[in-house]
């Protein structure tokens, strides 16, 4: 009798283990499975937009490439979509359907917001951001879009330079060329960076190069293009080059010569603020403006701590200390005359 | 024109404007100050290096900033601990004398021994403890502390320390929270409130109870004179027990910076965060307004606080203690049943108990053991310190391990009562309020079992 | 600028009259005028606050800063005024949570008069947010403290020549000896009924932002007719202030040029301030 009884009460105890509304393990398992699907569903949309835009056609190959998925698999995600009107596909060409277009307008305007988060409020580094976003653009709702939109500010670009689609879903493209085809002596700015092929776009980001800066083409040739950047030469390959979109930016000083980030400005050597470099973005170049490290106010530095970090600073009358890790994104050319101690 | 009309107009225009609009307007903004001020405000004479300047140069100097810091602190907690000892005193003796009087006084008007129990021995006494123990400490150590902080010195602390704390992840002002929770917990997670960056200040907030309160001092001094004390010549002992309680609040210290760093890359690594502080000009602090703020805001608001949470506590004792079944009371029983868990983490179940019971205010952990141990129907408190090594040692059998494993648990467990509510209260966030509570709790489960552990084992 | 605010500087040493000021604690009881108290941190606004009121601080004002919004009241000539206490900052352009406090006060919580305590011996980063509040509000008096500081420095601050650069009027005190808060009171009070009359001078901005901020101010008007800050307006709207759009949104804007209009029974007013505690 026993022996039935706790048979009885494991048997239940398994049933509910596996069953249990929400926190069994076949719901569960169901619940991820579904997440997972959409997850797919929505790369692939993005996929045929971001061709679309492009102007490439998207094919069943690009498509089967891109999400890393066996032909089987492929044509389930593909008869799936188009039940739910999202796509039309006629031999091996795949269309948006208008939905299917909004969705994926949705889904690339989270993935480049949040990398700007990413940027911007948690310092993620660059080659870090995409794979984060990648994750995070099936999670976040259109409320919390909005809200962390109006937070960063209304960006108008993601780090990587590419255009973030508004809430309605409108995209303006921007005009951009390839830095090799820029000429020597001209002035312009970074405003994308291809993150593809991979290690060239680690190689760009080694060599310092981010959207949004501004560089000066010293020479150009079917070998190399050599830019200056205010601080250094640098050299890039032709393949580098053509990773990198540029703007022509005439009036747009590239940093004159003997500016130094601040943590390197000698104690009690007077300084003018030269600028907040462009890419340190978001609450933390806020909160130094605020301070009153705009361009041309004067800083001193005065104090270090035992550690050497972070020092203090002389704003417009108030000592302020700054960690070194915010202080090098500060550009300042020191001046001539040493304060009286 | 309907408003979203305005407002797409405006995201348009916001398009045209660029990305570095902001800078240009607060560029602007501080441009128009600057040229304003150049015109009211007149210099007259050299503009020269001033006290404050020469003060921050010795504060702050790579060579004597630390030191001096650290003697300062060394002063403020020397001069707590020693100018506390007499009015702890004198408040005892009044308070447990109008205990007996109030007791004798229900008696004497008929009424049922229950009652004089629960009312006077069990929730005045509860009372009486909290008050004696806290007020006098809280009353030295809130206004010296407001008198550092009036005069400036305070953000020069945060300052110094600022490397240690960036490299946890936190913020160098949690230097001053954590200096606010020697005084109190619940204080120091209030204080917080001037770490305005929220993913540092929810760091302080979680972190802010591996600081030993002064709920939690007497224990650990208790323990370091009858374990640590005695384990070494008579000549040494109040040096080695002042050193062991010294260690442990080091090793609250290195606790506070790995904790911090776990939370900076687990489940805070989400949050924003910017560091700013500012280093005021030196003012000589007003009195009065010490006074005032460190008694009345600070001090009185504690007590408050913690009067209304370990009256009921008291009550809860006394029945623990005078109810009886089976031949003991309910609260040996209770200790009897988390004998054997107390026992794997080197501490035994009394101890768990009162910890259980002393969840509202950590002054009662020690009287709550004493009860049970002794068998007496109320917290009770040994009268020397021979007295006390007889019950513990040589009749429940407290060893060195016990004491430190004792002296883990007090500095890690879970925060009292009022600190989770203060917690709540500043977060409004179940999560994060939970986190504070079992986080430590469990890593006083962890420590000490892997100490008692380790003990056994080496033998 | 009437002639009274620029006479108010020459009373910085003249004692408050005797049993015209007189401080009202924390009396929750009615009262007639609302002033808000602004300004950086450490320019002494809570030594400003605690020699009007009477008050030693809230309870609930932890480490030195105003960390919560404290409120308190004083009478003067027989007219009771509330005091709240808003966090110090540098600024209001930040979304941290103490700006977004006093900004929303200043704006939602209709103040009838914003004193904004600025330290002498720095007056030019304190000139910053001064510019940036009278930008929302023209009901602004400027209380130049801690005057004995700066002269100790070898500093002379004009506080005629400040009140005609910002054309609003502006009283130098010290909060610790309490000179000069008779005349502080007094323009407070000639503020708050109306006798002073504020002319803020609002500098220009850039050209391009200047452009747009033209274009936003005659839509955000006719969306909400009467708004004595339009210009303010199309500037957080620009910036995307979520909680500006809100209020644009739902009427709430419009609604409050409408109440400021009438004049309301302030007896038991609730003012609650999103965000705030």
């Amino acid at each position: 009798m026993t022996g039935f009884l706790s048979l009885l009460f494991l048997l239940g105890g398994l049933i509910l283990l596996l069953f249990a509304p929400r926190l069994g393990l076949v719901p569960r398992w169901r619940a991820r499975r579904l997440r997972r699907e959409r997850a797919v569903t929505e790369d692939g949309l993005k996929h045929l937009l971001l061709y679309s835009l492009r102007g490439q056609p998207a094919t069943q190959e690009s498509l089967a490439g891109s999400l890393r998925l066996s032909a089987r698999k492929l044509v389930r995600l593909l008869a799936r979509m188009e039940a739910k009107g999202l796509i039309h596909s006629t031999a091996g060409h795949i269309e948006l359907q208008p939905d299917g277009e909004r969705r994926a307008r949705e889904i690339v305007r989270a993935h480049r917001l949040w990398e700007r988060y990413l940027t911007d409020e948690l310092r993620t580094p660059l080659e870090k951001v995409h794979s984060e976003a990648e994750r995070a653009e099936h999670t976040l709702s259109r409320e919390r879009l909005d809200a962390l939109e109006a937070h960063l500010g209304h960006p108008l670009r993601d780090p990587h330079g590419d255009p973030i689609p508004l809430a309605n879903g409108s995209i303006t493209e921007i005009q951009a060329r390839q830095l090799s085809d820029c000429f020597a002596g001209e002035k312009i700015e970074v405003v994308h960076v291809e993150d593809e092929p991979e290690f060239l776009f680690r190689e760009i980001l080694a060599l310092g190069l981010r959207p949004g800066q501004r560089l000066q083409v010293l020479e150009s040739s079917p070998e190399a293009v050599v830019v200056w950047d205010g601080e250094r030469r640098l050299r890039l390959t032709l393949p580098e080059a053509a990773n990198i979109h540029v703007r022509s930016a005439p009036d747009l000083a590239v940093r004159p010569p003997g500016t130094i980030p601040l943590d390197q400005l000698p104690e009690l050597q007077p300084a003018e603020v030269v600028e907040i470099d462009p890419e340190f973005r978001g609450l933390a170049r806020r909160r130094l403006l605020d301070l009153g490290l705009t361009p041309s106010a004067t800083v001193v530095a005065e104090l270090r701590t035992p550690f050497g970090d972070p020092r203090a600073y002389r704003v417009r009358g108030t000592l302020v200390a700054l960690r070194n890790d915010q202080a090098e994104h500060v550009w300042v050319r020191p001046k001539e005359a040493r304060v009286e101690t | 024109m309907s408003p979203q009309e305005v407002l797409d107009h405006a995201d348009q225009l916001r398009r045209g404007l660029g990305v570095d609009f902001r800078d240009r307007m607060v560029t602007s903004l501080y441009e128009e100050s600057r040229r304003i001020a150049a015109r009211v405000v007149r210099r007259r004479g050299e503009s020269s290096w001033d006290l404050d300047q020469r003060i921050d140069r010795i504060v702050t100097s790579p060579v004597w900033g630390l030191p001096l810091m650290l003697l300062l602190l060394a002063v403020v907690f020397w001069i707590t601990i020693v100018g506390a000892n007499y009015p702890s005193e004198w408040i005892a003796r009044l308070l447990f004398s109008i205990e007996r009087v109030g007791a004798a006084l229900f008696e004497a008007l008929g009424a049922p021994g229950w009652l004089t129990g629960l009312v006077w021995h069990g929730v005045w006494r509860s009372l009486a403890w909290v008050v004696s123990v806290m007020l006098p400490p809280m009353a030295i150590f809130f206004p010296l502390f407001t008198i550092l902080e009036d005069l400036g010195y305070l953000p020069r602390v945060a300052f110094n320390l600022d490397w240690l704390f960036h490299k946890a992840g936190a913020h160098g002002k949690q230097a001053l929270s954590m200096a606010m929770g020697f005084g109190c917990n619940a204080a120091g997670v209030i204080s917080t409130r001037i770490i305005d960056s929220p993913r540092e200040r929810l760091i302080a907030i979680l972190t802010n109870n591996f600081v030993p309160c002064n709920g939690r001092f007497p224990t650990l001094i208790m323990l370091g004179m009858l374990f640590v004390g005695a384990a070494v010549p008579p000549a040494l002992a109040s040096v080695a027990a002042a050193g062991s309680v010294v260690a442990v609040v080091l090793i609250g210290a290195v606790f506070t910076f790995f904790v911090s760093w776990l939370l900076a890359r687990t489940v805070l690594r989400g949050q924003a965060s910017a560091f700013t502080l500012e280093l005021p000009p030196y003012r000589r602090p007003s009195v009065l307004r010490i006074l005032y703020t460190s008694l009345i805001d600070r001090t009185a608001f504690v007590l408050l606080r913690a009067v209304m949470i370990s009256a009921p506590a008291g009550a809860v004792i006394w029945i623990l203690g005078n109810i009886h079944a089976s031949g003991a009371s309910l609260a040996e029983h209770v200790a009897r049943s988390l004998d054997p868990f107390g026992r794997a983490l080197g501490l035994d179940g009394v101890i768990l108990l009162a910890y259980i019971i002393a969840i509202p205010a950590n002054e009662i952990v020690v009287p709550t053991m004493l009860m049970v141990y002794t068998g007496a129907g109320m917290m009770t408190e040994a009268g020397s310190l021979e007295e006390l090594r007889r019950i513990l040692v040589d009749a429940h059998g407290w060893s060195l391990l016990t004491a430190v494993c004792l002296m883990l648990f007090s500095l890690l467990h879970n925060p009292c009562g009022t600190t989770i509510l203060t917690i709540w209260k500043e977060t409004r966030s179940a999560r994060w309020t939970a986190l504070g509570a079992l986080m430590p709790l469990g890593f006083a489960f962890l420590v000490t079992f892997l100490v008692a552990s380790a003990a056994r084992w080496l033998g | 600028m009437s002639k009274q605010a620029a006479s108010t500087p020459d009373c910085a040493r003249c004692p408050a009259g005797p049993g015209r000021l007189r401080p009202l604690g924390d009396r929750r009881a009615a009262f007639d005028y609302l002033v808000a108290l602004a300004g950086n941190p450490n320019t002494g606004k809570s030594s400003i606050f605690n020699a009007l009121t009477g008050l030693r601080q809230h309870v609930g004002n932890w480490p030195g800063k105003t960390v919560t919004r404290a409120e308190g009241g004083f009478s003067y000539d027989g007219v009771s005024f509330k005091l709240v206490d808003l966090p110090g900052t540098y600024s209001l352009l930040s979304a941290s949570e103490d700006e977004e406090i006093a900004r929303n006060f200043i704006l939602f919580g209709r103040p009838d008069c914003t004193v904004v305590v600025m330290d002498a011996t720095v007056l030019e980063r304190n000139l910053n947010l001064a510019l940036q509040i009278i930008e929302i509000t023209d009901k602004v008096v400027l209380c130049v403290n801690l005057m004995d500081e700066a002269a100790r420095k070898g500093l002379e601050v004009d506080v005629r020549t400040l009140a005609r650069e910002l054309g609003v009027p502006a009283v130098a005190t010290v909060a610790r000896t309490k000179a000069g808060l008779g005349g502080l009171v007094a323009t407070i009070a000639g503020v708050c009924r109306g006798e002073i009359v504020c002319r803020p001078r609002r500098p220009a901005v850039d050209g391009k932002l200047e452009e747009a901020v033209a274009q936003l101010v005659p839509m955000i008007e006719s969306v909400a007719p009467g708004l004595p800050n339009a210009r303010w307006v199309a500037f957080r709207l620009l910036d995307g202030d979520h909680r500006l759009r809100r209020a644009l949104l739902t009427g709430e804007l419009s609604r409050l040029v409408s109440e400021q209009a009438a004049p309301v029974e302030r007896a038991g007013r609730l003012i609650a301030i999103e965000g705030a505690q």
